[in-house]
């Protein structure tokens, strides 16, 4: 599903090239739960912005889906992301002046859905994760657990192949964290494939394999192929 | 819900959430287009709108002008127009002439009595105006013959105020003064030539040749170029026949030509810096408007650049974003053009009353739809420029910045800063020059205000009594009446003195005369000295508080049976009799039938015209000795002058009852309508300068509290190093007072240049006055620490630990 050779990001300063990746190898085949870890400033979250195609600033070769992302124009890779992918992030980022209904109606609007067909899937998904009662609740009445809920809904709901997570229990208790990992556990053995940035040993356990960074570099985890 | 819907939707509830940008967004906004809009329709109707005449640029004024006798804008002499019209350059060429008149009977008889304001004019100078009658016809070549000229032409005013919009009134009589006129026609509404308030036309017939006007200049000329002549070929025609009537007449031309200006010019050429200066004002108003909506969205971008992040992330196209943000942008435009709207129709007719008397032609001005339709283009145009910034920004690293925890600012967001802080430097500047020009215009205004006119305004009640047409309208009758008059008016409770006088104070120069000196060298024909001539009676200075400078003032020994007298003011002494004691020189009068009158005193000058305008030497003559029909009577009072009104009419009614009491008000509102025009410049100038002092405050309180709020980490981190309240507030206060000093420091380099464009609507007052700048650089200063003051307190209170926390 997804290839990446050799792909780099750096900045440009005084006093040369400032490297966040070096030469990323990784292969994920779909349906996996791929956990990547490392210590703090590995690049970790730059990784998985550039899986989510919301960086497009790196050298390299990557291959989704027998896309190859390196050599498509910006408006392509975004199709590609509305088409694929589902994001989840460590601080919700719902949207505060909307209700969980339209945070949930967002995504499909964006994909041009009818607003007939949009509302049966805002209700379906509504009912699937159990918060049909907080529909008409804003963010800001909601509890952090029930916030990343409405933010995980909120990227499966244009039923992605590959959804990416960035410390989805980052900012939640560990009963509420657990609950949204089981979720995960759930979507991937629908069929998602899931790739999600933790620093937590007990998260990495619902996955299937974990990807070691450290410094940029893959330290272990990623791809065999050589460089 | 289609997206167009879902985003205008989701923007009322964005502004309803943060009700103090929205309003200060749309009260912006509508200032700039409301204003704009009104104070664009009054300067189209005065100086843009064409004249209602058949092609108006063909169309101009002809006066007489003399160099030598610093004479640029004289009335033309009758004996010269049949030279005159011996031209190639003109397809017509008529004149008129001012009157007063007193209405004295109706089509069906009685009728209350008033004085109108009259012109009698050529019989072609509707068909040179190419204006026709709404109704009836103009006067006809044989209807202008002198002593065949008992017609008249109605103003539509009139005709409806006085005549009830009879549409049958064509082919009625009425009476002007004691003679009967046949009414021909009325003339649409708001027609006017030279004088917007003219009642009635009569015919001029005008004898050239008669002896009486041999030296007279009485005469507005209007004339009408003959297609493809320009102006110039017209005035080196106009000056070569003056050349030739200066030989043919010198005891009438010696030195005078004829001056020609467009018509437009004439009318409006004296409040077109006035209005100038104004529209500038309104532009600079229209930009700070922008700058301060502009300053707003920036910053609500720049707060809402994570959730524009997060809506990218979830799927939406950078034109996407943008369709939203316009959305939002255009409620915000729209809403201020609406509310613009009604404040642009209510500011018009507040400035039709306040510059009725002022403003030329400012009756006409209606709401102009293209006005306020630029006014909102532009604001539409500026709302979306910078509504849509936060929806151009958005590269892969901008983007995952402002997604990350981490993410804060970086050089998005300083360059949104820098472009924040830019525009209210901007804004600043514009505020100092407009406070600046209201600020001159102020001092300018009291000035005049304080300026002596030359007599002492306060408890004086002024009237006239046009005696014309009346019962005591033989020159034998004028005096006895006029002395009844004053005799029951000073047994009033209350009155102090009475006198009285053909034309009063800073209403006009009125009549003048060329004079002689006796014992003088004659000077050159057309040379002779010009002097304003006023009859007065013999309480008249003392009633005024005109001083009398030297000799005597007139008394009751004065009479037509003595020899003939005259006081001269200082203007007068000091130009043409500096190096002797006036007293007992004599003076011959040409307009009074050549008159020699012996000087027997002096009195302080008095403004004749406007107050910031110069005294002209005045010969006074007792009343008694040149009874005129036409005299404005001064009251001076122990209370109110307006208290006794009332009574005035009264009594004068029980003298006549059908004599016409007109003008009747207190000297102060004299004085106030002569300084009408400078009043409006100032009060609409000093308006502006509020709307830009509260858009600047906004605009400086906006940027800081703002930037406060994004540094609340930094001055968490500061506070736990040790820095105190003091600190913060000087931290805070030094943004604001750098952005303050360099929008001052542009502000007043600005203002120092383009000041210098009003300085004829100034008086006593430098166009860079330095009291004037230093006060308003102060003001503006202040302003802008005060509203720096208010976000710093809430950083001095600032909990460190809840600063850092904060995101």
């Amino acid at each position: 599903m997804i290839t990446l050779r050799n792909l780099e990001k750096f900045y440009e300063g005084g006093y040369g090239r400032s490297y966040v990746l070096r030469r990323i190898n990784i292969d994920i085949k779909e349906g996996e739960f791929v956990t990547v870890m490392g210590p703090s400033g590995a690049g970790k979250s730059t990784l998985l912005s550039i899986l989510g195609m919301l960086d497009g600033a790196w050298t390299g070769e990557f291959e989704f889906f027998n896309h190859l992302v390196h050599r498509m124009k910006p408006k392509e890779r975004v199709e590609l992301n509305k088409k694929y992918i589902g994001f989840v992030f460590q601080s919700y980022h719902l949207i505060d002046n909307l209700t969980v209904y339209e945070n949930l109606d967002i995504p499909l609007s964006y994909r041009n859905v009818k607003s007939s067909e949009r509302a049966a899937t805002v209700c379906d998904t509504l009912d699937r994760f159990h918060i049909v009662g907080k529909r008409d609740l804003y963010p800001s009445q909601l509890s952090g657990g029930q916030q990343q809920l409405v933010a995980v809904a909120r990227a499966v709901i244009a039923n992605p192949k590959l959804i990416l997570a960035d410390e989805p229990t980052g900012n939640l208790h560990s009963s509420q964290g657990k609950e949204i990992m089981e979720l995960f556990k759930k979507l991937n053995d629908e069929g998602a494939t899931i790739v999600q940035v933790t620093h937590s040993e007990a998260n990495a356990a619902y996955g299937h394999r974990i990807i070691q960074l450290a410094d940029g570099w893959v330290v272990s985890g990623g791809s065999t192929a050589a460089a | 819900m289609h997206p167009i819907v879902q985003d205008l939707r989701y923007g009322v509830r964005l502004f309803s959430k943060t009700p103090s940008v929205a309003l200060i967004a749309v009260a912006a906004l509508a200032l700039g287009t409301g204003a704009s809009t009104a104070i664009f329709s009054v300067v189209d109707a005065a100086l843009w709108k064409p004249l209602p005449f058949r092609e108006p640029k063909s169309l101009v004024v002809i006066w007489e002008q003399n160099p030598a006798l610093d004479t640029f804008r004289m009335f033309a002499a009758p004996a010269n127009l049949p030279a005159w019209r011996q031209n190639r350059s003109f397809e017509a060429m008529s004149a008129l002439t001012s009157a007063r008149l007193n209405l004295t009977g109706g089509p069906n008889g009685h009728i209350e009595p008033e004085e109108l304001r009259a012109e009698r004019v050529s019989a072609d100078l509707f068909s040179t105006l190419g204006v026709q009658p709404s109704l009836g016809r103009a006067f006809q070549p044989d209807e202008d013959v002198p002593g065949h000229t008992n017609f008249v032409l109605l103003s539509n005013s009139l005709w409806q105020r006085r005549f009830g919009g009879d549409s049958q009134v064509v082919g009625k009589s009425i009476r002007l003064r004691d003679q009967s006129y046949r009414v021909v026609g009325v003339l649409p509404a708001g027609f006017s030539v030279l004088d917007p308030l003219v009642d009635v036309w009569l015919p001029l017939g005008l004898n050239p040749s008669d002896p009486r006007a041999a030296l007279s200049r009485t005469l507005s000329v209007v004339a009408r170029l003959k297609p493809g002549v320009p102006i110039e070929r017209a005035r080196a025609e106009m000056q070569a026949i003056g050349a030739r009537l200066d030989q043919a007449n010198p005891a009438l031309n010696s030195g005078w030509r004829p001056a020609l200006y467009p018509l437009r010019e004439e009318l409006v050429g004296k409040t077109q810096k006035a209005l100038d200066v104004i529209m500038a004002a309104v532009g600079l108003l229209i930009l700070m408007a922008c700058a301060n909506v502009a300053n707003l969205l920036l910053a609500r971008g720049a707060a809402r650049q994570k959730e524009l992040a997060v809506r990218v992330a979830l799927g939406a196209s950078r034109v996407r974003i943008a369709g939203q943000l316009l959305s939002e942008s255009a409620i915000l435009s729209l809403a201020g053009g609406a509310v613009g709207l009604v404040l642009a129709r209510v500011l018009l007719v507040l400035l039709s009353r306040l510059g009725s008397t002022s403003i030329p032609r400012i009756a006409e001005a209606r709401f102009d739809v293209r006005m306020f339709l630029f006014a909102v283009a532009v604001s539409l145009f500026s709302a979306l420029l910078f509504g849509i910034v936060p929806a151009i920004q958005g590269s892969g690293d901008g983007l995952r910045a402002a997604l990350a925890d981490e993410g804060r600012g970086g050089t998005a967001g300083r360059s949104r800063r820098l472009a924040r802080n830019l525009l209210v430097v901007a804004e600043i500047a514009l505020a100092v020059v407009v406070l600046i020009a209201a600020g001159l215009l102020l001092r300018s205004f009291v000035r005049l205000r304080a300026t002596n006119p030359g007599f002492q305004p306060d408890s004086l009640l002024t009237f006239r009594l046009p005696l014309g047409g009346g019962r005591n309208t033989a020159s034998d009758r004028r005096a006895p009446f006029l002395d009844r008059v004053a005799a029951v008016l000073i047994a009033l409770p209350g009155a102090r003195s009475i006198g009285a006088v053909d034309s009063l104070p800073l209403t006009g120069l009125g009549v003048g005369s060329s004079f002689a000196v006796e014992g003088r060298p004659e000077p050159p024909a057309g040379r002779r000295p010009l002097g304003l001539m006023r009859s007065v009676t013999a309480d008249y200075f003392r009633t005024m508080g005109i001083p009398l400078m030297a000799g005597r003032g007139f008394t009751d020994s004065d009479t037509p049976q003595s020899p003939s007298v005259a006081i001269v003011d200082q203007a007068l002494v000091r130009r043409y009799l500096p190096e002797q004691s006036p007293l007992g020189s004599h003076l011959t009068l040409d307009q009074v039938a050549h008159r020699v009158v012996e000087i027997v005193g002096v009195v302080g000058e008095v403004k004749p015209e406007t107050i910031e305008g110069d005294a002209w030497p005045t010969i006074y003559v007792p009343y008694a000795q040149r009874p005129l029909t036409g005299m404005t009577f001064v009251l001076r009072t122990a209370r109110s002058p307006l208290a006794l009104a009332a009574a005035v009419e009264r009594e004068i009614h029980q003298l006549d009852p059908d004599q016409p009491v007109t003008g009747l008000r207190a000297m102060d509102q004299v004085i106030g309508d002569a300084l009408a025009e400078a009043r409006f410049d100032t009060v609409l100038l000093a308006g502006f300068a509020e709307i830009a002092f509260l858009l600047c405050a906004v605009g400086i309180y906006g940027v800081i509290s703002y930037d406060t709020t994004q540094r609340t980490r930094e001055i968490g981190i500061r506070m736990a190093l040790g820095a105190q309240p003091g600190d913060v507030l000087r931290l805070i206060l030094r943004q604001g007072a750098w952005l303050a000093g360099c929008g001052i420091a542009l502000g007043l380099a600005a203002a120092f240049s383009l000041t210098r464009l009003m300085a004829s609507m100034l008086y006593g007052v430098r166009p860079s006055d330095f009291p004037t700048f230093a006060a308003m650089a102060a003001l503006l200063g202040a302003v802008a620490l005060l509203a720096s003051y208010l976000p710093s307190r809430r950083a001095m209170a600032l909990d460190p630990v809840a600063a850092l926390r904060h995101e």
